[in-house]
């Protein structure tokens, strides 16, 4: 298990690009206060979900639904720190 | 229905227009993949990443297309599976995961009429859309489908994209090789109608047609087609006669013939009689080109279009006549489900 | 053009295993949303399904149909519904056998219904199901077809939550053109794993039984069910048989917005309800009243809300009858055309059930509770679907 928040984030972002499939990006590619549903990734709806399915699989996180992942969602820091706070694995 | 243009993604190259040029590969294969372009310049890389194959081959048939015709009023296509690959993969999630948390892209994307969904999108068509899964009468559906549009439509110019897109996934063709349709040992696509054994070969594709009521600048168009379902092989010759009484036409009408023999002794019989009513005509067995998948017949459309157009003339055999004019076109599946497709120049 | 009438209908649901069934419920309020008895699921017992209260041990013996040959619960519901609309529609099995019959079905789920059988044939894990030549979206129909020894035009369609209204609306095509002289036409859909996992995915499913237009509203619930209607030219219809009702128009296109919500300014679903009115050549005043698509998501009410408050000055009574059934998604258009027709036939609206407060971003709400008596001529039958189709269909009194 990744503990130093700088592995974490790479670690992160290797699964966002595994689990939505972004094709010719690479981690660096993806900054970490960009936010992740605006216009530079242009990630959608679905997207949403499959982050949440991310978030399970990997961290052992439940979100419950869409409205609660909004508030969590938001770039790559926000996310890596609620991953950090809240990991069951 | 007049066709104005037409492309196709297929075992043989078509993608880049050498097949119909005259060449030719030889298959030796299970399953006779498609030879998909690069579509990097074809497809957005956003829309791309979450593409199935089925869905990914029609949007690259569709997306050139589009590109060098007017907007199409309607798009109508046919598929007897859709995005299976999508499907079970999605599939395997419920059963490995016990019905836990699943990502939904496979299921959105598995669903049939994604394919016709997407290219409204990306096309920004708000047209009649529709997808027909008539399993392996689907294409014929879609020709039914857009003839009636044409007929409602007689006053204006209207066009349609019509199509039909298959794929291979190895969890159909798992399921299509327990039920017995594929062969066990392996032969290659010039030796298939040599072949002793049951079953045929898989193939998959995508073919597309921008088809239009104004007979301008056409290549061919569909004159008629007919399909029957659990026809015994007595009823078969009746079914092709009745055709041709219907469109006016004698056996010496047709002056090639496209027939969907595919190898498996236990249903190209089916065949032979048809053969046996036409006597000696130049003909094309159009699946040593693709191999057996349910809207093969689109296949054998765009085949006959390019023969009018005197292209694919390799593909003859049995003596090229002088340039065909009228091309029938019948396909079986199972020898349940027949279909006869005329196109004329 | 040719007027169409519906000369027949059939269908099985949660509320009813025949039309009668069906009409009593709807009359009485009686939702068939409830805790699954027959379905096994690891969500049998956290949500709720608009399931048929019958067996497919029970199905294949009363259809008189032999086990192990394949028959799915799809194809099963899909026979039950068929018969009794050709019963119905008095149709002879000269009739059905003719090349002048066509019959245009749709699924969604279609033969792949039995998630476990359909995983161990793709991945090979021993001999065959029984299943294994019954996966296909078509099966059922080609069932139907050899069973009745049907030899016209056949087609199966299929638009995701739309595909049954494109049936009739395609069957109704086959007439005017004067293709076919009779045609059955609707879909079935039952409940399977693979549609309750995906929907779920989607996190669109409600944990309680959906409240269609509902402030508070959380998502849709699944439902199962089968249906079909006979559809003949007026023309051609003998002094004998009873009309149930006139097929006025329908409108079908795409809203090109999402794969899996619709548009904002619910272009698509307004579009889709002008070329209906337009076929019909009817104005939206002329609209007694409107069966909505209604799923109970967020997305679709507040977006088909937004449609109606732009099409219409003044919104006629609405209601989702999703909330009797939930949605049976292939099956949903003709179920509901069938509801719409029973709305004519006793001049009454079946309501929203459950909703405590409707929908406020407008100034109109649902109907609220079951209403006698109300003068209805012509009825809007809305359905939309994944992939962007919409279709609107419009049926009328027959006078």
């Amino acid at each position: 298990m990744t503990t130093n928040r700088e592995e974490l984030i790479v670690e992160f972002k290797e699964h966002l690009i595994k689990y939505l499939n972004l094709l010719d990006l690479a981690p660096a590619d993806i900054q970490n206060d960009v936010p992740l549903f605006g216009e530079e990734l242009g990630l959608d709806s679905i997207d949403s979900v499959e982050l949440i399915v991310l978030l399970d699989r990997e961290y052992g996180i439940k979100i419950k639904n869409p409205t609660e992942g909004r508030q969590i969602l938001v770039d790559v820091n926000t996310i890596v720190d609620y991953i950090i706070a809240n990991r069951t694995k | 229905m007049y066709i104005k243009d037409l492309y196709a993604i297929s075992p043989q190259k078509t993608h880049d227009g050498s097949f119909e040029n005259g060449d030719w590969l030889i298959l030796n294969e299970y399953i006779y993949k498609a030879i998909e372009p690069s579509y990097q310049d074809i497809i957005p890389n956003a829309q791309l990443r979450r593409m199935g194959k089925a869905v990914r081959m029609g949007i690259g048939v569709s997306l050139p297309l589009l590109e060098r015709n007017a907007k199409p009023d309607g798009i109508i296509f046919g598929t007897a599976n859709g995005g299976l690959e999508d499907c079970i993969k999605f599939l395997n999630q419920i059963v490995e995961y016990n019905e836990g948390t699943l990502t939904p892209t496979n299921f959105v994307q598995s669903t049939p009429n994604a394919l016709a969904g997407q290219v409204a999108l990306l096309s920004e068509n708000m047209g009649y859309n529709m997808t027909h899964v008539n399993g392996s009468l689907a294409f014929e559906s879609a020709l039914l489908d857009a003839s009636l549009f044409f007929d409602e439509h007689k006053e204006e110019e209207k066009s349609i994209l019509l199509g039909a897109v298959e794929e291979i996934s190895d969890y159909n063709y798992n399921i299509d090789r327990l039920g017995e349709r594929f062969k066990q040992e392996l032969i290659s696509n010039n030796e298939l109608l040599n072949s002793k054994t049951n079953g045929s070969y898989c193939g998959e594709g995508s073919t597309q047609f921008y088809i239009s009521n104004n007979p301008e600048n056409s290549l061919a168009k569909f004159t008629a087609f007919k399909q029957s379902s659990y026809l015994s092989q007595n009823e078969i010759g009746g079914f092709v006669s009745d055709f041709l009484k219907e469109q006016n036409l004698t056996i010496s009408d047709i002056d090639c013939l496209l027939l969907g023999k595919n190898g498996d002794v236990s249903t190209d019989s089916w065949y032979q009689e048809v053969e046996q009513l036409f006597g000696e005509k130049p003909k094309v067995y159009f699946k040593k080109s693709v191999g057996e998948y349910r809207t093969v017949s689109a296949f054998a459309s765009y085949l006959a279009v390019q023969i009018l157009n005197g292209k694919a003339q390799h593909l003859i055999e049995n003596g090229a006549s002088a340039q065909p004019h009228t091309i029938l076109i019948y396909n079986h599946f199972d020898a349940i489900r027949h279909s006869l497709i005329l196109i004329q120049k | 053009m040719a007027e169409i009438v519906v000369t027949g209908m059939g269908a099985i649901s949660s509320i009813g295993l025949t039309i009668a069934e069906n009409l009593y419920s709807l009359k009485h309020e009686i939702s068939g949303i409830q805790k699954a008895k027959h379905f096994k699921s690891h969500y049998s017992d956290s949500l709720v399904f608009g399931e048929i209260d019958q067996s497919d041990e029970s199905l294949l013996q009363e259809l008189g149909l032999e086990k192990g040959l394949g028959f799915t619960r799809t194809t099963l519901i899909a026979i039950k519904a068929f018969r009794e609309a050709i019963t119905n529609a008095q149709l002879s099995l000269e009739d059905l056998a003719s090349t002048r019959t066509a019959f245009i079905s749709s699924s969604t789920v279609g033969g792949m219904c039995y998630t476990d059988d359909l995983y161990h044939d793709a991945n090979m894990q021993g001999k065959p199901s029984e299943y294994v030549k019954n996966y296909e979206g078509s099966d059922h129909a080609l069932q139907i077809v050899r069973l009745y020894g049907m030899k016209g035009i056949t087609d199966v369609v299929n638009t995701a939550c739309s595909s049954s209204a494109n049936a009739i609306a395609l069957g109704a095509r086959l007439l005017e053109t004067g293709k076919v002289d009779r045609v059955i036409a609707g879909g079935s859909d039952c409940l399977a794993k693979f549609t309750v996992n995906g929907f779920n995915s989607l996190r669109i499913l409600s944990e309680e039984p959906c409240k269609p237009f509902d402030t508070n509203r959380e998502g849709l619930s699944l439902g199962e069910a089968a249906a079909y209607v006979v559809l003949e030219r007026k023309a051609d219809v003998s002094d004998t048989k009873k009309i149930q009702a006139v097929f006025s128009g329908f409108g079908i296109c795409n809203d090109a917005f999402h794969p899996s919500a619709t548009s904002d300014d619910a272009r698509g679903p307004r579009m889709a309800m002008e070329l209906a009115l337009k076929r019909a050549d009817l104005k939206p005043e002329d609209i007694q009243y409107i069966n909505a698509h209604g799923t109970g998501t967020p997305n679709n009410d507040l977006t088909e809300s937004f449609a109606f408050s732009t099409l219409f000055k003044t919104v006629p009574p609405f209601s989702s009858t999703k909330s009797y059934v939930g949605h049976t998604l292939a099956a949903a258009g003709v179920l509901e055309a069938i509801y719409s027709i029973l709305s004519i036939q006793n001049q009454e609206v079946y309501p929203s059930l459950r909703v405590e407060e409707p929908i406020s971003d407008f100034p109109f709400q649902p109907t609220l509770k079951y209403t006698p008596e109300v003068a209805i001529q012509h009825v809007l039958s809305n359905s939309f679907g994944f992939g962007g189709n919409c279709t609107s269909l419009i049926f009328s009194a027959c006078i």
